[in-house]
């Protein structure tokens, strides 16, 4: 049976002022009906220019420069405006990555659907209002019909996303293309919207194309994948066997930057050194080849096709893994660079560096420019308490609204608290002032999400190292220079770094200089906040593993505080779960993410997508339903129990305490546990 | 004449440069941090590139260019060509162009091309002046109110948006007819209200720049709000405030000029090229054409506001874009 | 949205309180105080002391402002001793024929402004775009009383297509039975207005061409025609819209110019005689009526930013 879409040789140029991006360069690949194709690949690795290529949506500058892309055996490069536009819409449908900026806000959702139907039907405006909140309900958003007279702004992200996607799906096309559908959501949203995609695919019979960066999301809704590097298909098979059985070298390499699996053993991640090519001049030779660690003098001067012993599993390398070229060149791996790590403990001491008691944060919400009146408040940090210990890492996990960054920014001293203490040693940091407070600064440092934000863009590297130490007054200048050299040395950044601009450095480079700013007032205890979410996998590695590396070296704490589960549970000793300004479970990493008691810890597990397909699929019916609720007005009782599947009436009426599990200091304020509470007191935390 | 500033001339094609991510045009090679920064030829300052950026800007170059010529042309030239500015000579009254009067003479006997000059002085002296008192003024008010913030923040911010809802124009006719202005006075009378609009631009910047993770990060360090303020914010707020007082001169050139034509800027015998067209009206009607009492003025006003316009333009697109690749 | 209204409301009315203090103040800035202003230099010290104590400026001021915000209140702007008019008979007079010159000019300047601007936005960066954006800056660096000194010189004095003053009358029916001569005036108020508008119109669209919601309706199958019409045109209204409320200041500029230029007979004209003979009481008078409208437009433009964009009508 012919496929569905068939794309051969695909080539897209974008035009730039002064040069011109091979964005695609020789793409092919297959998909039938009914059928997953994921596509994978970094930042810059062509996957979106290849999506948009397909209905001919290139930016400004983008054009296909050859190729052939056949929709159901008809070729629909070259087409006239007017005949594609019947297939946009219609035959592909397309969503992508943020529902905010993706729908018009100034028409109402009803009609932006109603719009979608009326460009390819004949219908009536009524008629098409109709189909518009049919559609909506099979997208399991409530109450469409009341809904589509609504705007935009007032849906949630998970809901917006639904909304996009009956708007693709209006008219029962035969592909979706999904751009990054998910990234830009909550993990147990995600969850929710990539079911609805499977299951609509299922009801509809349509194929879908999953453009993604993530091996995770991948592994669990594709049933096949392509990964891309640098403009081509580096490697394309069935999931199983990509998880598996991978032979491409940076498959490989992105298997080994996953945290995923090192969490249990906590090794050291595997860092593919360098950066992806430069797409306005290609290189001569497989595109990998600069960073591979197998390369051979073939690999520099030629480029390999994509081939493979099936039809089935193609990929682009000389000397794939598992090959007999290899053994017959004696071609391996080097010896692992990543000598198995003693994981990091706490420090024998393990004393408490610091405690945060009964933190209290609330915003006020107000209204009127003239006379700021108090119209709600915003409960973001709700009673959290938790310690540190010397030399450990805690992790704060948890979705957009749980409080962890309010918490970060509450230890540095960014935002007051409403209430409670924050006990550094024996000294209540809210209640220092002035110049001590200013002292105490120097032992807790911040390290940014953002770091383009967090950079002046106008300060070079070197000033804004020295900036620390000239706000201290730490050292003559001579002396700060110095320390700005070491510290370079210390992140690994070259020492040229000090005459350059945030904006000439990479994104990985601009959160080891961060890292570096952090460093430098030799603290003892850093609240990372996010520091890795905004990187690729392979930059991600690098990152995380320098932050290992220089807590042994330093001795330094970490508050580390993430969304993302897989890297949280790699570098954390200690693991704690937020959610909605409450702590509901707190324990050592290991028997928090495999013996959760929390039912939220439970859900936000099984959404956090695993690079493993078996997983993936084992995972039937679990994840957390429903939506976040206001923190205006949170749920009473236990602020979970809106999305419980174990709520009862208690859980409305009294707020669960934190009880013990166990002797390692695992708590979780929960009436009714996944674990069995302990009698017990254990270990104070 | 308007006090808003004209939009941007032109977005930049977004999307484009954000899907091609990284790498940095300096990257190449691997080490072990996979990164050779080693390449020098990128140590340039920002001042540096932006200059490069404006210099791309051919139109940008030409106003800087007019704008030179003016400037030599009214303070050098009547040191070339001397005439007499200070005593009518009704003799002379509206003579047409010849060998001794190349632009002819206005109503009262004066050479116009000497006039020319010595308006132009005051035009753009007045104009300079004026447009500096304002933006430092309204830089320091703005800057101070949206560091602030609170209720002194929305106090201050009334008192601009009550100064601004006074037309602007009555207000200036009015203090031009109490004060019978000479220059200086006259750079007052036109500040006196323009920093208005300048505060509220400037504390608009500041509210945004105060919410920037840089600027927060000095409070992290240990830092106080003047480092803050003034190794921070101030600097990355320098591109828009010189922006500003780009276009304010251009607009304080047509403010004094539209005073002139109403007879109540400076008084003779000193002139600037507005007064000089105060007399054009009635000349205009006669069966003789009397061009050169309008055109020679009107056209150094429109030049060098569009010199100016011009300039300022360029400027922002070059702080906008300096500070990305490509 | 309500809540907004209010909230806006209750800024205007503060503003306004602001307002009438600066104006005030304003008046007792003229040197020797606004009676010998007004007389002149050679009225003698009796002659000013007798007025000073028929206006009230013996008396304190903070009395002198409650006398005054109570004349205003029961609608008393003054007298004009150089007219013989009540001011407000005088703006009753004025007035309309101002309106008549600034909403046409408006009407004109907005009927090109807004479609070149969208015109030079989808056609960014040719020929068309470039000549059009060079009238636009020649309309930013133009004196408006030069625009109507031009015209006159162009079309009245060279050729005599059209009167070179504009309509004379007291009423409107006067003004409107001599539309010739109104075609001049009208020309020269709107060129600049029109630079705003299209500069304006042109940034906001360019803003909105490379918005995600763009691309999101190219992907539904929509034609650029559609795209422009039904999704750009309508977010870029908005910015239009309040930007028209927030060029009141700019409107009254435009009218005391032309109406100098072009002998017309209204408000602008009437301020300006009103300068030159320091008649205070209708320069007060007048400024207050236009802070009002200004503060009216303010008032406007928010009203009606806040009924066009759902975000702000629909905000919680």
């Amino acid at each position: 049976m012919a496929p569905l879409l068939r794309v051969e040789d695909l080539h897209t140029d974008i035009r730039l002022k002064y040069s011109t991006v091979h964005a695609v360069d020789g793409v092919s690949f297959s998909i039938e009906a009914g059928e997953t194709l994921g596509v994978v690949g970094e930042s810059g690795c062509g996957k979106t220019m290849t999506a948009l290529s397909i209905m001919n949506l290139l930016p400004t500058g983008g054009r296909v420069t050859s190729g052939s892309i056949k929709l159901d055996g008809t070729e629909i490069t070259g087409l006239s405006e007017e005949v594609m536009r019947n297939i946009r819409g219609n035959e592909i449908g397309m969503i992508f990555q943020d529902p905010l900026t993706s729908l018009n806000p100034t028409m109402t959702v009803g009609n932006q659907i109603a719009e979608a139907v009326r460009l390819h039907r004949e219908v009536s405006k009524e008629h098409a209002l109709e189909r518009a909140a049919e559609v909506l309900d099979l997208v399991g958003l409530p109450r469409a019909k009341e809904r589509i007279n609504e705007y935009p702004h007032q849906f949630s992200g998970g809901m917006r996303q639904r909304v996009m996607i009956a708007m693709a799906l209006a008219c029962e096309p035969k592909l979706l293309i999904a751009d990054e559908p998910t990234t830009a959501l909550d993990v147990t949203i995600q969850k929710q919207i990539l079911e609805l995609i499977d299951d609509l695919r299922r009801r509809l019979g349509m194929a879908v194309i999953l453009v993604t960066h993530d091996l995770g999301v991948i592994a669990g809704r594709a049933d096949r994948v392509a990964v891309m590097y640098a403009g081509k298909i580096a490697e394309s098979t069935g999931t199983g066997t990509l998880y598996a059985n991978s032979r491409h070298p940076y498959t490989e390499a992105l298997f080994q930057a996953l945290p995923d699996k090192a969490a249990e053993t906590r090794e050291r991640l595997y860092s593919i050194p360098g950066m992806p090519p430069d797409l306005t001049h290609p290189p001569a030779g497989c595109r990998f080849a600069p960073r591979c660690r197998y390369v051979q003098d073939r690999c520099r001067a030629e480029e390999p096709d994509l081939r493979g012993e099936t039809a089935d599993h193609v990929f682009a390398c000389f000397f794939p893994v598992g090959a007999r070229e290899r053994e017959d060149l004696k071609i391996s791996a080097p010896p692992p660079a990543q000598e198995v790590a003693t994981p990091v403990a706490p420090r024998a001491n393990g004393q408490v560096l610091l405690a945060a008691e009964h933190l209290v944060k609330d915003f006020p919400v107000t209204s009127g420019a003239v006379m700021q009146r108090r119209t709600g408040t915003v409960s973001a940090v709700a009673d959290v308490s938790f310690a540190i210990r010397n030399g450990e890492t805690l992790g704060l996990v948890g979705e957009s609204g749980c409080g962890k960054t309010t918490i970060g920014r509450l230890i540095v001293g960014l935002e007051r608290p409403t209430g409670g203490a924050i006990m550094y040693g024996d000294r209540d940091l809210v209640r220092s002032r002035g110049r001590e407070y200013r002292r105490q600064r120097r032992a807790i440092q911040y390290m940014f999400q953002d770091s383009y934000a967090s950079l002046d863009p106008r300060m070079r590297a070197g000033a804004i190292l020295r900036e620390p130490l000239e706000v201290q007054g730490v050292g003559s200048r001579r002396d700060r220079v110095k320390r700005v050299e070491e510290m370079l040395g210390h992140v690994g950044l070259p020492q040229t770094a000090v005459e350059r601009y945030p904006h000439e450095f990479s994104g990985g480079q601009r959160q080891r200089l961060g890292f570096a700013r952090a460093l430098m007032l030799s603290p003892t205890l850093i609240v990372a906040d996010e520091p890795v979410s905004a990187l690729d996998v392979s930059i991600q590695a690098q990152v995380l593993n320098l932050m290992r590396e220089l807590q042994r070296e330093m001795g330094l704490t970490y508050l580390f505080i993430s969304h993302d589960l897989a890297v949280v549970r790699y570098l954390s000793n200690t693991i704690g779960v937020m959610y909605l300004g409450k702590l509901v479970e707190v324990g050592p990493a290991d028997e928090v993410y495999l013996t959760p008691a929390h039912p939220y810890t439970r859900g936000l597990i099984d959404s956090a997508p695993v690079a493993d397909p078996k997983a993936e699929r084992a995972k039937v019916d679990a994840g957390v339903h429903g939506e976040l609720p206001s923190a205006i007005h949170p749920p009473s009782g236990c602020r979970f129990r809106t999305r419980c599947p174990l709520a009862q009436e208690i859980c409305s009426v009294v707020e669960p305490p934190l009880q013990p599990f166990g002797a390692n200091g695992h708590r979780a304020a929960c009436h009714f546990p996944l674990q069995t509470p302990s009698e017990a007191e254990g270990q104070q935390v | 004449m308007t006090m808003m500033t004209p939009p941007p001339s032109g977005s930049l094609p977004a999307g484009v440069g954000s899907v091609v991510a990284e790498p940095d045009a300096s990257e190449t090679g691997v080490g072990a941090t996979g990164l050779d920064l080693a390449r020098a030829p990128q140590q340039r300052g920002l001042l540096r590139r932006g200059w490069e950026v404006f210099a791309e800007n051919r139109l940008a170059l030409a106003s800087l260019g007019v704008v030179l010529f003016m400037v030599l042309f009214c303070f050098i030239g009547p040191l070339l060509y001397h005439t007499d500015q200070v005593h009518t000579n009704l003799d002379t009254s509206r003579c047409s162009p010849s060998g001794s009067h190349p632009l002819g003479c206005d109503g009262v006997g004066y050479d116009v091309l000497g006039r020319l000059m010595i308006g132009g002085q005051t035009s753009l002296e007045v104009g300079i002046a004026a447009a500096v008192v304002a933006v430092l003024f309204g830089t320091l008010y703005g800057a101070v109110s949206g560091y602030l913030g609170g209720v002194a923040d929305s106090f201050f911010m009334r008192v601009v948006d009550a100064g601004l809802s006074i037309p602007y124009i009555m207000l200036i006719i009015v203090l031009s007819v109490a004060f019978h202005p000479n220059r200086p006075v006259m750079v007052l009378i036109i500040a006196s209200f323009y920093w208005l609009g300048v505060s509220r631009l400037v504390r608009g910047e500041t509210l945004t720049l105060r919410t920037r993770e840089y600027v927060q990060a000095v409070k992290v360090l240990g830092g106080r709000s003047p480092r803050a303020i003034l190794r921070h914010i101030l600097p990355n707020a320098i591109g828009t405030i010189i922006v500003q007082a780009t276009f304010a001169v251009a607009d304080s050139i047509l403010i004094l000029a539209s005073l002139g034509f109403l007879g109540l800027g400076v008084q003779p015998p000193a002139t600037d090229w507005g007064s000089m067209l105060a007399g054009g009206l009635q000349y205009m009607q006669s069966t003789q054409n009397y061009w050169w009492l309008i055109y020679p003025a009107g056209i150094a006003i429109i030049l060098t506001c569009i010199a100016f316009n011009f300039i300022g333009d360029a400027l922002r697109d070059a702080f906008e874009t300096r500070l990305q690749r490509r | 949205m309500t809540g907004y209204l209010i909230r806006r409301f209750g800024q205007a009315v503060i503003v306004l309180f602001f307002v009438t203090v600066i104006t005030m103040l304003l008046i007792h800035l003229f040197p020797g105080g606004p009676i010998r202003a007004m007389l002149g230099p050679r009225a003698t010290v009796q002659q000013v002391a007798i007025f000073n104590h028929l206006y009230g400026f013996d008396r304190p001021l903070y009395i002198q402002y409650l006398k005054w915000i109570d004349q205003l209140a029961h609608g008393n702007l003054g007298y004009s001793p150089k007219l013989n008019l009540t001011v407000a008979a005088l703006i009753a007079q004025d007035l309309p024929k101002t309106m008549i010159l600034v909403v046409l000019g408006t009407v004109v300047s907005l009927a090109f402004g807004v479609p070149l601007g969208m015109y030079q936005a989808v056609k960014r960066y040719t020929a068309g775009d470039y000549v059009l954006t060079g009238v636009s800056f020649l309309g930013y660096a133009t004196p408006t009383f030069f625009v109507g000194l031009l015209l006159i010189e162009w079309f009245a004095v060279s050729v005599h297509i059209f009167p070179p003053e504009g309509p004379q009358g007291s009423s409107i029916g006067q003004i409107l039975s001599d539309p010739q001569a109104l075609v001049l005036p009208v020309l020269a108020y709107s060129f600049v207005l029109y630079a705003l508008w299209s500069r304006y119109m042109r940034s906001a669209v360019m803003d909105n061409l490379v918005q995600d919601y763009v691309r999101t309706a190219r992907a539904k199958g929509a034609s650029e025609r559609r795209v422009l019409w039904g999704h750009i045109f309508r977010n870029s209204l908005i910015s239009i819209v309040t930007l028209l409320g927030l060029s009141f200041p700019t409107l009254v500029a435009g009218a005391v110019f032309i109406e100098v230029v072009f002998n017309y007979p209204g408000m602008g004209l009437a301020f300006y005689n009103a300068a030159q003979n320091v008649d205070f009481q209708v320069l007060l008078g007048f400024t207050v009526l236009a802070t009002v409208a200004t503060i009216v437009g303010n008032l406007l433009a928010d009203i009606s930013y806040a009924m066009l964009d759902p975000r702000v009508r629909y905000s919680r």
